[in-house]
């Protein structure tokens, strides 16, 4: 154990703590009587600093070495998973400029980036305890932040709901660690995968169904979602939409981790004749139901943010399914959904947040607030468009993308097909989901605003923010390769707790699905075997 | 032939379990202050069982940060906000049959799991003991990590709280 | 020496009374002792596992009891705190009170 190489390890986690408290402190010892703009432009430029050294030390930081393993986990997708926190968090600040929830800048802006702490640090985490703690540093300033709104009882309400659902789960979670702990006697990845085997025992699947119950509240999955449309409403705007994006991409990253990685032996299938009992049949019926409800249920909303909310259900449910498929494919095609889910929700609720402060509407915005807004802002409404059929799944749009490449990974992983029918829900469902998301263009674009149509105020910054979202979401729909080939190489975890994945074959059926999509998966296989240390255990697979 | 130790566990659960019982479902009272203070017992019955398990130190801090920080924080606000009895709920007797029914099956689930299970750990070390030296030069080496992160968590904690719970000057 | 089932038994009813007062409840202080003697139960199991587990030296069961206690702590600060903000607003810390979300 070496202090400085810990601490080398973990200098992006620690460059942003500092980061946080530098900003609290500038905040209450030098600006307390600046004006209030002044104080969160300046409170958000020190943040952007330190989001921007961290952002720089991720980029150079090397893969973390062996004897940190059971502690920590530092490699190339897990440092672009944190630098896609990093800039999350930043937008997140930058929608609070401006906005009148609080005067309280500085606390909000160390919040936020204590929470951002708490996340990187689940990426990484290698064991139990280091991924209890994070979750807790990542949920706790999230309770706090989403009651930052002390006018609005809607605001309080909503953290109170948040609160009490996530510490319910949250000891449903830790009671579940203690069984597993005592059922396999460590607490690291590696000891619980080669220790835990689904038998006869009835507490190896409680202690499953605990752990699960803790990740299902994490990631709005139904029937743990109660919250989340509370949540979206009631809490901030900044707030909600970094909820929706930076919390979903952490957690359902340690999600995948800890059932792929550290409980491999419990998997068990969920294939429509001989399923087996295990966690995988477990996540298809969260999967089912957050797909059928949050659909449903989005489409009687009034509200923007609760129709997001529910849209996020359903979304949940999708990527349920790249768990499910527990191969090393699906852990890439969930990381390249969830990054371009949280960019997406990220930008859908920054449009949200400028048409919020435009209405001035004290209980949040309702669709009808969108009405004619492709009059009075045609770039907006332009992005809007563009997230939102994002959402919908819409080619050549990055959600396409990130759907398609799930329902592969689900279609391929089970025994003779035997996951094809969960895919047909999904395909279903999304139909379903097209209607809502319609609903919320048909304001824009045909509906007639009420009165003049005046332009919308917006900031440069903002719109800079969304413009740039927008692109993103464009630039990653016509060019997936670029983030899909990240994340195929590299999703070594798996393999580092002796799982054995599946041989690939994918890239037969997908070469005759869609030409371009064979080329991530062909340089995946290939760079997979250009690294020695993995040879054995590729040979093993095939 | 029952050993002391036996007898302290069986003692010191039902007491464990009688008042966590009080505490959520008192007959005769229905004050937040009488359940706070019954989580008080409940959890110095606890710290007993973790004497018995041999864990000296945690049963020190189980008393000290729960039965004394946590609960004083508890009593505090209870007594801050001026919480009187809580309302007696109207009819919902249903729900609340589901939710107890629903409950005692979660309890039988657990139970039965543990009774299936096979053995699951080899007897006790006699050695191992939860003494304070090796826990804290630990602390300092192997859980340096987390330990600074709960030392950021008790710092968000401390923002949060002191944020929300300041009236706000207009 | 007690086998470990007994506690183990033991501390998963004391996980279902919390459970319970969790979940029956309507005053949001109350919910949150239900939380804490859940959170109580799941330290007792780290504790019988480390005391009966073959490698007790390792003192890893402890060590998450001491850390757990920690969270609960900071937990409970800010959940009492968000519990005043409440009252602010609603004058009640019933749940049933607080009900304006909705949809």
């Amino acid at each position: 154990m070496n202090y400085m190489e810990l601490l080398g390890a973990l200098a992006p986690e620690a460059i942003v703590v500092l980061t946080a408290l530098v900003a609290l402190a500038v905040d209450l010892l030098v600006l307390r009587q600046a004006p209030q703009n002044a104080r969160q432009v300046v409170a958000v430029s020190i943040t952007a600093v330190g989001i921007l050294a961290a952002i720089i030390a991720l980029s150079v930081a090397a893969p973390s070495p062996p004897w940190m393993d059971g502690l920590l986990i530092n490699h190339s997708t897990t440092a672009f998973l944190k630098q896609t926190l990093l800039v999350l968090a930043l937008v997140a600040g930058i929608l609070s400029i401006q906005s009148r929830f609080t005067q309280h800048t500085g606390e909000y802006v160390t919040l936020l980036l204590l929470s951002t702490v708490g996340m990187m640090l689940l990426v990484s985490s290698d064991n139990l305890l280091l991924m209890f703690v994070a979750l807790e540093l990542t949920s706790l300033p999230l309770y706090v932040l989403t009651a930052f709104n002390k006018e609005s009882p809607s605001s309080s309400e909503a953290s109170l709901k948040y609160f009490l659902i996530g510490s319910l789960s949250a000891a449903c979670l830790l009671f579940g660690i203690s069984l597993l702990y005592g059922l396999s006697g460590g607490i690291t990845w590696t000891q619980l995968a080669t220790t835990l085997r689904a038998g006869s025992e009835p507490i190896v699947y409680l202690a499953l169904i605990l752990t699960l119950i803790g990740f299902a509240f994490k990631v709005a999955a139904a029937p743990f979602h109660l919250w989340a449309p509370d949540v979206y409403q009631g809490a901030p705007t900044p707030v909600a939409a970094f909820i929706a994006s930076g919390s979903k991409i952490a957690s359902f990253y340690m999600f995948a981790r800890i059932f792929m990685a550290a409980l491999p032996g419990t998997a068990g299938s969920a294939a429509w004749s001989g399923a087996t009992p295990g966690w995988v049949p477990l996540v298809a019926a969260l999967a089912v139901v957050s797909m059928i409800l949050g659909n449903v249920a989005a489409i009687a909303q009034r509200s923007v943010k609760r129709l997001l909310a529910y849209s996020a259900i359903g979304h949940a449910g999708y990527a349920l399914l790249a768990i499910l498929s527990n191969t090393e494919q699906g852990m890439g095609s969930l990381l390249y959904y969830v990054v371009t889910y949280a960019v997406t929700a990220m930008g859908a609720f920054a449009v949200v947040n400028v048409i919020e402060r435009d209405v001035q509407a004290p209980n949040g915005e309702s669709l009808t607030d969108f009405a004619g807004l492709s009059r009075r802002s045609p770039l907006l409404s332009l992005c809007l468009l563009v997230f939102v059929l994002s959402l919908a799944g819409i080619p050549p749009l990055a959600g396409f993308f990130g759907k398609f490449y799930i329902f592969i990974a689900t279609a391929q992983s089970g025994t003779s097909q035997g996951l094809i029918w969960l895919v047909m829900l999904a395909i279903g469902t999304s139909a379903i989901s097209l209607y809502y998301y319609l609903q919320i263009l048909k304001q824009v674009y045909v509906v007639e605003s009420v009165g003049q149509p005046t332009p919308v105020q917006l900031r440069p910054a903002e719109s800079a923010c969304i413009v740039a979202m927008a692109c993103t979401v464009l630039i990653l729909g016509c060019a997936p390769n670029w983030l899909i080939n990240r994340f195929s190489p590299n999703s070594t975890e798996v393999r580092r707790a002796g799982v054995i994945t599946k041989p690939s074959t994918t890239l037969e059926l997908a070469a005759e699905i869609h030409p371009r999509i064979t080329a991530p998966l062909g340089t995946a296989t290939g760079l997979v075997q250009k690294r020695p240390q993995f040879e054995t255990t590729t040979a093993n697979a095939q | 032939m029952p050993t002391l130790p036996d007898l302290l566990f069986y003692a010191l659960a039902g007491f464990t379990l009688l008042f966590g019982f009080l505490c959520v479902a008192n007959p005769f009272s229905r004050n937040p202050v009488t359940s706070a203070m019954f989580l008080v017992l409940t959890i110095i019955s606890m710290a007993g069982l973790f004497v018995l398990l041999q864990a000296f130190f945690l049963a020190a801090v189980q008393v000290l940060v729960y039965a004394g920080a946590v609960m004083v924080l508890f009593l505090f606000v209870i007594m801050l906000l001026d919480i009187k009895e809580e309302e007696r709920r109207r009819l919902n007797k249903a729900a609340l049959g589901i939710g107890g029914v629903a409950v005692l099956a979660i309890a039988g689930l657990l139970v039965r799991a543990l009774v299936q299970a096979t053995p699951l750990a080899s007897a006790a070390g006699q050695r191992a003991e939860g003494s304070t030296k090796p826990l804290g030069r630990l602390l300092f080496t192997e859980y340096l990590l987390p330990f600074e992160i709960l030392s950021v968590l008790l710092l968000v904690a401390m923002v949060g709280v002191i944020l929300l719970s300041k009236k706000e000057m207009k | 020496m007690t086998p470990l089932h007994y506690y183990l038994i033991f501390a998963a009813l004391l996980f279902s009374v919390g459970l319970a007062g969790a979940l029956m409840r309507r005053n949001a202080i109350l919910v949150l002792i239900g939380i804490e003697l859940m959170l109580n139960a799941a330290n007792l199991n780290f504790i019988a596992f480390w005391r009966y587990s073959p490698t007790a030296n390792e003192l890893v069961g402890l060590m998450f009891v001491l850390f757990s206690i920690g969270i609960a702590a900071a937990e409970a600060a800010v959940g009492l705190a968000i519990i005043i903000s409440i009252y602010r607003h609603h004058r009640s810390t019933q749940l049933q009170h607080v009900d304006r979300l909705k949809g």
